[in-house]
């Protein structure tokens, strides 16, 4: 599995700009940073919002709007390992895989989601719905193995709870249930 | 033992992240007081309540806070707060419940800070994997200041303060409160040079203050309380109570709050269930990932404080972030995990820790696999001393830390792979075997 | 002054110099890849770490700002193996290049090896691979598995052009420096990033596979391209001009010049030299040449003189003082404006719109004579003109006209050398001694790097020649002679010495016609 993150930036859709009903939404960023360069990782974030991934041409954009050479936001785009410079499949899958995890079976998850998602090498299933990833640690080691399915977090993951979310995601199921709830378990009372 | 949840005293009310319920369970109640305190005053109080930054670095935080010039001094620029809460210290997730659960509680302490260092726009800048709780703080903000408690003339006091919130994209470095700055600021995450050190010269050139989510929880407390309630807390110096994110190899992993001092070896027996049945404890990384490693001898000895981690085993409290690690453990595989995430996280500024991490990750997959001979051991320790300290921030120490303690501690794991290879004994892949059982409680 | 301390040695230095800088005035060399003293600091290679005494961790010199009492060493064992260490982390991913790589030779990479590396390779492990060989630029070829990241050429960009075009890309040992895709360098200074590269990441195209530069010598001369007069460094060997590096004056330009500075190297020994003297098209020695302009101006009537703006102060004071002494009627003029064909760009680095390098000079001889006439004079005049005697300047070219006679030394073919009825070669700034004095009014030294070009003499002995023939010489046997006579005569030179015009050169007095603070000096904005 390689990362769509570290790609190259290998096409672009040709020149874009923003959408008017966002508009507001831009100027409203730009207003909270004493500096318009401040305000790109939030441009970058609404643009991959928008967009899905960063082409060249959508890092033009965000450089046109905070007014820099566009050599700086790509510079930006490729330091965060979040902001997509290749584009992804419907959900993007991503195990931890650092030490909490994997001392809790991180890594059995990621071979059996790679059965299930059924793969290829860069961690995409033939039905393009899924990009499987492997990443560093998301801040849940107490709640490992977990894995972050775009912006939602599974935790305490086993191969069976994979496969219904799995099959959850599949059949269209909103992606809106387990979010972490520290509710799920009880806090000892000190 | 007994003492307050001052940090987590709100988690297990349904609905606490709402202004409501904060309100109701005495969130912001002490605003008003703080507000209508001295800038300097308030400083005291955290001065003398002995609070220390909970990021990591535990430097004390009045102390900080004393730091930023005064309004005479500043040459017209602003003050800028920035709340940490880029929390992406292996093994840590305290801050991603403060956030969740109390949000309100951390805007209180911000709003606190923010008066007695005289800054009027603050930031908290959160990790972008916690995109869920980027849009919580927002709707706290939301509610917040349409309660008046932020925005001009905070219930009525006079003070003003804005608050935005500010989306990181996946880089641990961005918790080095320098490269939080350089992030803030729109450039890649990576630190700055010191000094000029923050406090005086940091967003945007002006005097800048960076405290986690944790310290700034723990202030409206010590406003209402006072100085000398916190320090009744805890030890003689590390006062108060501290939230540990407890994850490895126990019964009950999750995050808990006690008493600084609290016994190591109770935090692991009770408070996390203990180890699973049949089970002996190999290790324990107190810390967070990048703090070196104790041996079970060291934690029986230790108590949950950052002297005595320190002296006794040479470690350091860090994040709190505690990672148990127990005899199925493979404690080469779980350093090249462990040196991966470093190489993948290095921002790549200086040259020791950005080309010698990825090569010790190489050279621990080597050891790993029964592919190394005892000279790579050699140079495994001399890289990491040769990036420990030569570096701009402190990322270099913590990617050195755990290599040269792990040899020192554990050398015998390491030896032992050596041998097998030399009589060409295939290893094995996992860290631990798979045990979905270890989960929950 | 703060005094420190540099391996015991004491040394005073301004507040705010660093240890770098500092350690260099006691003859300690603290080797580094990142500091560049026209660039802001990064403190990112760490080469320069040194030992503080009495301090608990070693820290980078180039960020440490020297203040009372600071003692730092350079020569323990552990500041040895700081050094070491950088340099096995440097060259862990380093590709094994340098039998193909024109940075041979003045590679940091290979000179501090040999000075601070010296150790057993242990690097194992299998390099990480970037893009090599790309073309981003005019003059410039990146190879990015080449870079040691240390951010000079990024700085450059955003400090220097602000122009932002190179960055580093991603992070950890995958950082790359490279270009936005498929932009290239916009710029007119795209040398610089090949000269303050450490290593061969960034090559000049020029330049690159034309010679091992440790066959080249280097003289200290200044850039004949325009008024600026960047400072430089003519880089020859066996009498072949290779390459101009700037050198660094940070009263003009700092350590940087333009490529349009470096692109004169090719014209040197170009098609357009003139190698020969003419008269009537007829190629003849320069004595012949020399006697048959000598009768020209005798039998004349009315003679017209145009002083070099390209030619240098001791070549203009020469042709002055000819004149004045021997041709009495004769009227001098200053034609300005730039040669037909020169490059019509200019910004406010240091590209000066006015492409003579000594225009200055020029001036200040006018203003000492006072009876030196204008373009627009010589332009009205000229039909009455039986001769006109041009040097260097393509008088035809800028005028559109020309006496009955016209009379040509220059180095160049031109307008004013193809319609010449006597031309005499003179030699390239490259060829002799002599001075320039730049648009601030600094005067500052050209020096001889290589041999004349075919029969081309120094102007200055031109005119010592020809005075001769018309009766009397300008009498100044040596170039500093003719320096010299000059500084004594003009007030606003007073004192100078060729000598000692040195490597930084000398500002002229201020200009007493000026009112105060209104001198018409440009500062140079790098």
């Amino acid at each position: 599995m390689s990362s769509p993150h570290d790609a190259p930036v290998a096409a672009s859709r040709g020149p874009v700009e923003w959408p008017e009903t966002l508009l507001p939404q831009v100027q409203d960023i730009l207003s909270r940073y004493p500096t318009k360069q401040a305000a790109v990782m939030p441009l970058l974030w609404l643009a991959q919002d928008i967009w899905d991934w960063l082409d060249l041409d959508v890092m033009r954009l965000v450089a046109r709007t905070i007014e820099v050479p566009p050599s700086q936001v790509h510079a930006v785009a490729s330091f965060y390992s979040m902001f997509k410079k290749a584009p992804t499949g419907k959900y993007l899958v991503q195990v931890c895989q650092t030490l909490s995890c994997a001392l809790v079976g991180a890594e059995g998850i990621i071979k059996h989601l790679e059965k299930a998602l059924d793969v290829d090498a860069h961690g995409n299933s033939k039905d393009g719905l899924f990009t499987l990833l492997r990443v560093e640690c998301l801040a849940s080691c107490g709640s490992a193995p977990m894995m972050q399915v775009n912006e939602h977090f599974y935790e305490r993951l086993t191969p069976e709870t994979c496969d219904q979310i799995i099959a959850g995601l599949r059949s269209g199921k909103p992606l809106s249930l387990p979010r972490p709830e520290v509710d799920v378990w009880t806090f000892p009372v000190s | 033992m007994d003492f307050p949840r001052i940090l987590s005293g709100n988690w297990e009310t349904p609905n606490s992240h709402t202004l409501p319920v904060a309100r109701s369970l005495g969130v912001y109640g002490r605003l008003e007081k703080a507000l209508r305190m001295q800038p300097t005053e308030i400083v005291q109080v955290v001065k003398d309540s002995g609070l220390r930054g909970r990021g990591g670095a535990g430097f004390p935080t009045g102390m900080k806070w004393s730091f930023v010039p005064g309004p005479d001094k500043r040459g017209g620029k602003p003050v800028y707060l920035l709340c940490n809460a880029d929390e992406s210290e292996p093994g840590t997730f305290k801050d991603r419940y403060c956030m969740w659960k109390d949000p309100h509680l951390m805007i209180e302490g911000m709003i606190i800070a923010a008066h007695a260092i005289g800054c009027k726009v603050g930031y908290v800048y959160i990790r972008g994997e916690f995109r869920y709780i980027y849009d919580r703080l927002w709707e706290a903000v939301h509610e917040a200041r349409a309660a008046g408690l932020l925005g001009n003339n905070i219930l009525g006091t006079g003070v003003d303060f804005e608050l935005h919130i500010h989306l990181g994209a996946g880089a641990y470095i961005c918790g080095e409160e320098t490269a939080l700055i350089s992030s803030l600021e729109g450039f890649k995450g990576q630190p700055k040079l010191k000094p000029p050190f923050p406090a005086v010269e940091g967003a945007w050139r002006a005097p800048t203050i960076v405290n986690n989510v944790e310290t700034l929880s723990a202030v409206p407390w010590i406003i209402e309380h006072g100085a000398a309630a916190y320090k009744a807390l805890g030890t003689e110096k590390s006062p108060g109570t501290k939230l540990f994110s407890c994850s490895g190899h126990i019964r009950k992993p999750g995050v808990y709050e006690v008493a600084l001092g609290y016994p190591m070896k109770d935090l692991i027996e009770k408070e996390c269930g203990g180890l699973l049945p049949g089970r002996t404890m190999k290790a324990v990384i107190p810390g967070g990932s990048s703090v070196p490693i104790m041996t079970p001898a060291e934690v029986y000895a230790c108590t949950m404080d950052y002297e005595s981690i320190s002296t006794v085993a040479g470690s350091y409290l860090g994040s709190g972030g505690m990672i148990v690690m127990d005899d199925t453990t493979d404690l080469v595989a779980a350093l090249a995990n462990l040196l991966r995430f470093y190489a993948h996280e290095s921002c790549g500024q200086c040259t020791p820790c950005r080309e010698g991490c990825g090569w010790m990750y190489h050279i621990l997959c080597r050891v790993r696999d029964n592919c190394a001979t005892a000279e790579d051991l050699v140079t495994l320790k001399d890289l990491a001393d040769n990036i420990h300290s030569k570096t701009i921030c402190f990322f270099g120490a913590s990617a050195a830390m755990p290599v040269q303690s792990f040899l020192l501690k554990f050398k015998a794991d390491f030896i032992a792979r050596i041998e097998a290879a030399s009589k060409g004994i295939a290893s094995g892949t996992h860290i631990a075997p798979p045990s979905p059982a270890t989960v929950g409680a | 002054m703060p005094k420190v301390k540099i391996n015991d040695v004491e040394v005073e230095v301004p507040a705010g110099t660093n240890m770098i800088e500092a350690a260099a005035k006691v003859g300690v060399e603290i080797p580094h890849y990142c500091y560049h003293p026209n660039l802001s600091i990064a403190g990112n290679c760490r080469m320069c770490l040194v030992d503080i005494v009495g301090g608990r961790a070693p820290d980078i010199a180039c960020n440490m700002q020297a203040r009372d009492g600071l003692a730092i060493r350079t020569d323990t064992p552990a500041v040895k193996k700081m050094r070491q260490s950088v340099m096995e982390f440097l060259l862990v991913n380093h590709p094994l290049d340098c039998p193909i790589c024109d940075q041979s030779g003045e590679c940091r990479l290979q000179d501090y090896y040999m000075e601070h590396g010296d150790y057993d390779s242990r690097g194992i492990e299998e390099k990480v691979s970037k893009k090599k060989r790309q073309d981003i630029g005019d003059k410039i070829v990146l190879d990015a598995e080449r870079c040691v990241e240390c951010s000079r050429c990024v700085r450059f960009g955003d400090e220097v052009t602000g122009t932002g075009d190179l960055r580093l890309m991603n992070r950890g040992d995958h950082t790359e420096i490279g270009m936005f895709p498929g932009e290239r360098l916009e710029h007119h200074y795209q040398g610089n990033l090949a000269d303050i590269c450490p290593v061969g990441a960034l090559t000049n195209k020029d330049f690159r596979f034309q010679r091992r530069v440790w066959y080249l010598r280097e003289t200290a001369s200044v850039c004949g391209g325009c008024a600026t007069g960047c400072n430089i460094q003519v880089c020859h060997q066996e009498g072949e001009v290779f390459r101009f590096l700037p050198r660094r004056n940070d009263a003009v330009n700092k350590s940087w010049m333009c490529d349009h500075g470096r692109d004169q190297v090719p014209e040197i020994a170009g098609l357009k030299r003139i190698l020969r003297s003419r008269v009537n098209g007829a190629v003849v020695d320069v004595e012949a040449a020399l006697i048959a302009l000598a009768e020209r101006l005798k039998s004349a009537k009315r003679v017209g003189v145009v002083l070099g703006s390209r030619a240098t102060n001791e070549a203009n004071w020469g042709l002055l003082q000819v004149v004045r002494k021997n041709l009495k009627s004769a009227r001098v003029f200053v034609v300005g404006g730039n040669d037909p064909g020169s490059v019509e760009y200019a910004d406010a680095l240091l590209v000066d719109a006015d492409k003579n390098p000594n225009s200055a000079g020029v001036a200040l001889l006018a203003a000492y004579d006072g009876q030196v006439e204008t373009s627009e004079a010589l332009g009205s005049a000229m039909s009455d003109l039986d001769v006109l005697v041009v040097l260097e300047d393509d008088v035809l070219g800028r005028l559109g006209k020309s006496a009955a006679t016209l009379v040509y030394l220059g180095a160049f073919k031109n307008k004013s050398s193809e319609h010449a009825d006597v031309v005499i070669p003179v030699c390239h700034s490259v060829e002799m001694d002599g001075s320039y004095i730049n648009r601030q009014g600094r005067v500052q030294r050209i020096r001889r790097a290589v041999n004349a070009a075919g029969d081309s003499l120094p102007a200055w002995l031109v005119m010592e020649r020809l005075g001769a023939k018309l009766g009397s010489a300008p009498g100044t046997g040596m170039v500093a002679a003719a320096f010299n006579a000059m500084a004594k005569a003009v007030p606003r030179m007073a004192g100078m010495d060729f000598k000692a015009l040195g490597e930084a050169g000398l500002l002229l007095a201020a200009d007493p016609s000026q009112p105060e603070g209104g001198d018409a000096r440009v500062e140079t904005s790098v």
